[in-house]
């Protein structure tokens, strides 16, 4: 094959640089879609549109979304006390029994939709700052984001003695971490060892605070701060929850239409630039969006910072490489966080097992076969 | 040239750039104009600043004074996606992300062109199929970017870029990994280029293939230009001396007529 590329005479046609309205006008309807894609073509007062959806993440986004779905339902059944699924879906449309529809609608449906929040938040967060730093390890759990806003909240419920909003420190702790993270590994930008190893060092620091704190007030305090540091939905602040779902929603909204070019981000810089991303205000716009949404699912449910590593490699292990697969990873991670959370309650019931807990027990393991297992894309 | 190019070409010159990497000033006071529908060489021993001039042209490094123009306007005011549809970019030793194909590859060029409610026109099938045969590539289109030869590899860069349907194109060291054969070929296609209309600033440490497939030769020593020109009236032993510290004897290639390095040899160590 070699040899014969080699002989094979270089084509000449010519080379027009702007026809495009002519083309315009004939058949937009029948352009042949690149291949493993589904086109759609109309026409407008702009012109000739059209969208291109990839099949296998049509496939992968819609089977995440039922597994999420069937889930959920489960989730809402059992417990203490359990609801049949059928029933737990006319509780849901609002003719059950009184009992069923109290258990469902009032005590489980708000805590599974802080699991499912926080963990889509997580795993978004995740694999936004995966992908800008070229790392399947740079997490913010990792590079200690979680950390940061964990004890900023902790040290608004035991320190400070004035109740500030949780979110809002989570938010201000998480934008410190980063900080801090990004100042120590200046010069260097977001690749390479030294970024990871400075926010692994935040961490560490704002890890130690929280324990400090935590052990220099009296226990009932500590007691009521103590879901912060693993990771619970046990105690989620009034108002937390509905600000991470308005987070969320803009967030991946926002995500979804940066897409595109984070695909170019996993190119050199020169190769993005180049392409036409304008490649530091792409990278300062994902770095936000992904400490806010971390800030927001910390104030929630405290760092689960596991999911943000989990959520993004399923995500990625049943997608192609041709793109970052950031919906696939948002479901993902609100999948993990779901069914970690149904183990963590029933498991051991009447004790309850943090969700933050389970899912290292889960994660652990999971981070050392990443580590071990011969590197696929992605490095 | 056997074919003029369909709309005016746009003018890429620098006009008194000066550019540093860290805290070292590269090149300071550069003027230079590219002549269109060429293909220009920069050429210079390591660390002339051919490579950061390269920079400078393609908007990676901004300028500490002075200007890049396109069209006599500061490509500094001009949106990066607008200066993608001008100016196409191959870097040194560009990667792809594993598992990718070639004609994936190549439709990441249309990226510049697309939008929202425009994802993949009719425009865009047809650019990316010209640029697989542009480029030889068709029969390797479904290919791994990884399975490919150096050379190969090389061709599918180019072929992204020529997807880019950008009348500029610039390219850092195209054939520095590259035996000989694979060099040929992506010469080859880069003159190809040219002769539709493309103007082409590649940067060559390589001397002798910039006497044989450059238009226009710029070279470098120290951030300044010592020669600008055709490379048959410009190179003689005296610049090859100037810019390697070399000897050779100049000879004129028969077929070709570009000047051909023979002899080459270290200087005598200055008295």
């Amino acid at each position: 094959m070699n040899s014969l590329m080699k002989t094979t005479p270089i084509k000449s046609s010519p080379m027009p640089f702007s026809s495009e309205d002519q083309f315009r006008a004939d058949g937009n309807n029948n352009v042949p879609p690149p291949q493993g894609y589904w086109r759609f073509a109309w026409r407008s007062g702009h012109g000739a549109n059209s969208l291109l959806f990839e099949q296998r993440a049509v496939v992968v986004n819609l089977g995440l979304f039922s597994a999420l779905l069937l889930a959920s339902v489960i989730y809402l059944s059992l417990g203490s006390v359990k609801v049949a699924p059928m029933a737990v879906l006319q509780a849901l449309f609002g003719n059950a029994d009184m009992m069923a529809s109290f258990v469902v609608q009032e005590l489980r449906m708000p805590r599974l939709a802080a699991a499912a929040s926080t963990g889509a938040a997580f795993a978004l967060a995740g694999i936004l700052m995966q992908t800008l730093a070229r790392n399947r390890l740079a997490t913010p759990g990792i590079i200690g984001i979680d950390n940061g806003a964990t004890a900023f909240a902790v040290a608004s419920i035991v320190g400070l003695g004035v109740s500030i909003a949780p979110p809002a420190m989570a938010l201000a702790g998480a934008t410190t971490a980063a900080v801090l993270t990004f100042g120590l590994a200046a010069g260097n930008g977001t690749q390479g060892y030294r970024f990871i190893v400075a926010g692994i060092g935040v961490g560490a620091v704002f890890g130690a605070i929280t324990q400090l704190m935590l052990a220099r007030v009296a226990i009932d305090t500590a007691n009521a701060a103590y879901p912060w540091t693993v990771g619970s939905l046990n105690a989620r602040p009034s108002g937390a929850l509905q600000l991470l779902m308005l987070g969320l929603t803009l967030g991946l909204a926002t995500a979804m239409a940066l897409a595109r070019s984070l695909t170019l981000l996993c190119f050199k810089d020169a190769t993005a630039s180049g392409l036409g991303v304008n490649v530091k205000r792409r990278r300062v716009e994902v770095l936000l969006l992904s400490v806010a949404l971390t800030g927001l699912a910390v104030a929630v449910a405290g760092p689960v910072g596991m999911v943000g590593l989990i959520g993004p490699e399923i995500a990625r292990s049943l997608s192609s490489s041709r793109s970052v697969p950031i919906l696939a990873a948002t479901l993902a991670g609100a999948l993990v966080m779901v069914l970690a959370d149904l183990a963590g309650r029933t498991l051991l019931a009447p004790i309850e097992i943090p969700v933050g807990i389970v899912t290292a027990v889960v994660g652990g393991p999971w981070l050392l076969w990443i580590l071990m297992r011969p590197q696929r894309s992605f490095t | 040239m056997s074919q003029s190019p369909t709309p005016t070409m746009p003018s890429l010159a620098t006009q008194s750039l000066g550019m540093s990497y860290g805290t070292r000033q590269v090149i300071d006071g550069l003027d230079i104009t590219l002549p269109s529908g060429q293909v220009t060489a920069i050429v210079g021993p390591n660390g002339c600043g051919k490579s950061t001039l390269l920079a400078g042209l393609a908007r990676l490094h901004k300028p500490d004074s002075g200007a890049v123009l396109l069209d006599g306007a500061d490509i500094q005011r001009l949106p990066t996606r607008q200066l993608a549809t001008q100016l196409a970019l191959l870097p040194q030793e560009a990667v792809a992300p594993e598992g990718l194909t070639v004609t994936e590859l190549i439709r990441f060029g249309r990226q510049p062109h697309q939008g929202w409610l425009r994802q993949w026109s009719a425009e865009d099938q047809r650019v990316v199929q010209h640029a697989l045969a542009a480029a030889g590539l068709e029969q390797l289109a479904d290919r791994p970017i990884d399975a490919l030869s150096g050379g190969q590899r090389q061709r599918a860069w180019i072929a992204m870029t020529i997807a880019q349907q950008t009348p500029l194109l610039l390219l850092d060291e195209p054939t520095s990994a590259l035996d000989l054969g694979h060099q040929i070929e992506v010469f080859e296609l880069v003159k190809h280029l040219a002769h539709h209309g493309r103007t082409v600033v590649m940067v060559l440490h390589d001397l002798a293939s910039a006497c044989r497939y450059a238009d226009h030769l710029i070279a470098m020593r120290e951030g300044q230009i010592i020669a600008a020109g055709a490379p048959a009236t410009v190179v003689t032993p005296d610049l090859v001396r100037m810019l390697y510290q070399v000897e050779c004897t100049l000879l004129t290639d028969p077929d070709t007529g570009s000047p051909l390095l023979a002899n080459v040899r270290r200087s005598p160590a200055p008295a």
